[in-house]
């Protein structure tokens, strides 16, 4: 199976350029029309948190960022990947290629999209802070682990979204209710203690909070972070790897 | 001699589902309301098939609608799967199901081409060298940089066909796709497999035009509800088609009366 996924190396990056084509076609910005979402929500929750709201986070949009545009990449894939499998219902009936490759591009596009947000964002941050935390070296690797996580919830959504319809307004509902419950654009701390233990249940925030710890508060995660986040990684990967290997054979008739 | 195509005790259930459950929302209903529970129907769409085709040889497929051509050849492009029995292919297989290969609707015709290629297993560099042959073979120099949402079906078959003929195939499955664009290059796509079949190129072909089937095929094969009722050589399994045709149409005929008849045309 891996092996048949190398050999279409190339026809994951053809559907990820294919993505990036149709998307931008005929849009006289391009690309960074990817930046605008980021930027727009960065500038309406700065400005509804750190005046109207008044909360007592230093520097609130690098603390902001950190955590806003990995779930950007989450919530972004999850939403793209229920519908990945359907929008290409045509190549799925017509030629058989591992399908997996599809909520995989999916991701991939995702990612690239985020990269570019953070090569934006990231940089900009630190001249609003006035300094570089070290802890950044960390960035890449985290990316990495929330990259399989972020992979795993794909594939299972993708996969039963075919089976259930109303899953890809269910994942919609279900996001935004998911964003409020993460601390982006709060902090865990400020959570009563009692529902600390409920809120950690959440993978997101685990990531969040790491990514906070090393591009905010430049705190190194520990041994015991990584081995969390690794473990929802493989988990998700898991699960969404099982559901749609159950699913994979019967695409082209369910579609 | 291996066959390049082999296809044992075959068979494939479809599962129609009346009211189909496609939603969370309408599972749950059911639960409560029989009305709105999904019926499911099982329907054996191919019935315990069994066939080779030998490496170059071209085999065409016949039968009423409905019979299974279809699905075979997708069993065989490996798009679905069986629901037991098995199917071995040997080599590259270039399908042409329906019209075109999928295209992406958004794309150009030479990014089509470039999708489709690698969709069928090929390097990028693999793509760059067929490429001026892919565009000169469907005539559509003019069109080439057009997204194919503008093409027509015509187009979409010229450009469909010229991909999967020039993948350098060793099985070639076609379904009905040289009955679309205009004679010209319905001519020039019989010229192709003639060409495939003289270089040795295992073809599996679904007609229902039996003058097509004659003149291009080594053996055929005769599906009826998803059975092998026959498969031999051309003449034999050609007549034995048309005499359960009459057979058919005359029936028919008996238990409508002559003005309700259907047309042979509709039958088939």
């Amino acid at each position: 199976m891996l092996n048949d996924t190398l050999r279409y190396r190339d026809l994951l990056v053809a559907l990820v350029a294919t993505e990036l084509k149709v998307k931008y076609r005929g849009s006289a910005l391009g690309l960074l029309w990817s930046l605008l979402n980021p930027l727009a929500l960065i500038l309406i929750y700065s400005v509804a948190f750190q005046y109207i709201i008044r909360i007592q986070i230093e520097h609130f949009t690098v603390f902001l960022i950190a955590g806003l545009l990995p779930w950007g990449f989450f919530a972004s894939s999850a939403t793209a990947s229920t519908v990945s499998l359907m929008v290409n219902a045509g190549l799925l009936k017509k030629v058989h290629f591992p399908r997996e490759i599809l909520p995989a591009a999916t991701v991939l596009f995702n990612l690239i999209q985020t990269m570019l947000a953070l090569a934006v964002f990231l940089p900009s941050l630190f001249v609003l802070r006035g300094s570089v935390p070290w802890t950044l070296v960390f960035y890449p690797v985290v990316l990495a682990i929330q990259a399989v996580f972020v992979t795993g919830v794909a594939l299972g959504l993708s996969a039963l979204t075919v089976a259930f319809r109303d899953l890809r307004h269910l994942t919609e509902v279900g996001l935004t209710l998911l964003f409020w419950l993460t601390p982006i654009v709060y902090h865990i701390s400020m959570v009563p203690a009692g529902m600390q233990a409920a809120f950690r249940l959440n993978p997101m925030t685990s990531f969040v909070s790491v990514y906070q710890d090393i591009a905010y508060w430049g705190r190194p995660p520990s041994a015991g972070d990584f081995l969390v986040l690794i473990g929802w990684a493989v988990s998700a990967l898991l699960v969404g790897w099982t559901i749609f290997r159950r699913r994979a054979p019967y695409l082209a008739e369910d579609l | 001699m291996t066959p390049a195509i082999e296809v044992r005790n075959l068979w494939k259930r479809f599962v129609l589902r009346h009211n189909r459950a496609e939603t969370l929302k309408s599972r749950i209903m059911g639960v409560f309301d029989s009305r709105l529970r999904e019926r499911r129907e099982t329907f054996w769409a191919l019935q315990d098939v069994t066939l080779s085709v030998q490496q170059g040889e071209t085999l065409g497929l016949i039968g009423p609608n409905g019979s299974g051509k279809s699905t075979l050849l997708r069993l065989i492009a490996r798009t679905h799967y069986p629901t037991r029995g098995s199917v071995t292919v040997r080599g590259r297989v270039s399908p042409m199901l329906e019209i075109g290969i999928g295209f992406h609707q958004e794309l150009t015709g030479q990014e089509n081409i470039y999708l489709n290629g690698s969709l069928l297993g090929l390097s990028r560099r693999e793509v760059e060298r067929l490429y001026p042959a892919i565009v000169e073979f469907s005539e559509l120099e003019d069109f080439i940089d057009v997204p194919v949402k503008n093409y027509s079906s015509g187009m979409h078959a010229r450009l469909g066909f010229s991909i999967a003929a020039h993948l350098d195939p060793d099985v070639l499955l076609i379904d009905e796709a040289l009955s679309v664009g205009d004679e010209g290059f319905q001519r020039k796509c019989q010229e192709r497999m003639q060409q495939f079949r003289a270089r040795g190129v295992t073809i599996m072909f679904v007609s229902h035009n039996l003058r097509t089937v004659a003149s291009l095929c080594d053996r055929v094969c005769l599906l009826v509800h998803g059975k092998v009722e026959a498969l031999g050589p051309v003449d034999a399994v050609v007549s034995r088609y048309q005499e359960l045709t009459a057979a058919m149409t005359s029936g028919a005929e008996r238990m409508l009366g002559p003005e309700l008849s259907p047309r042979s045309g509709d039958v088939l």
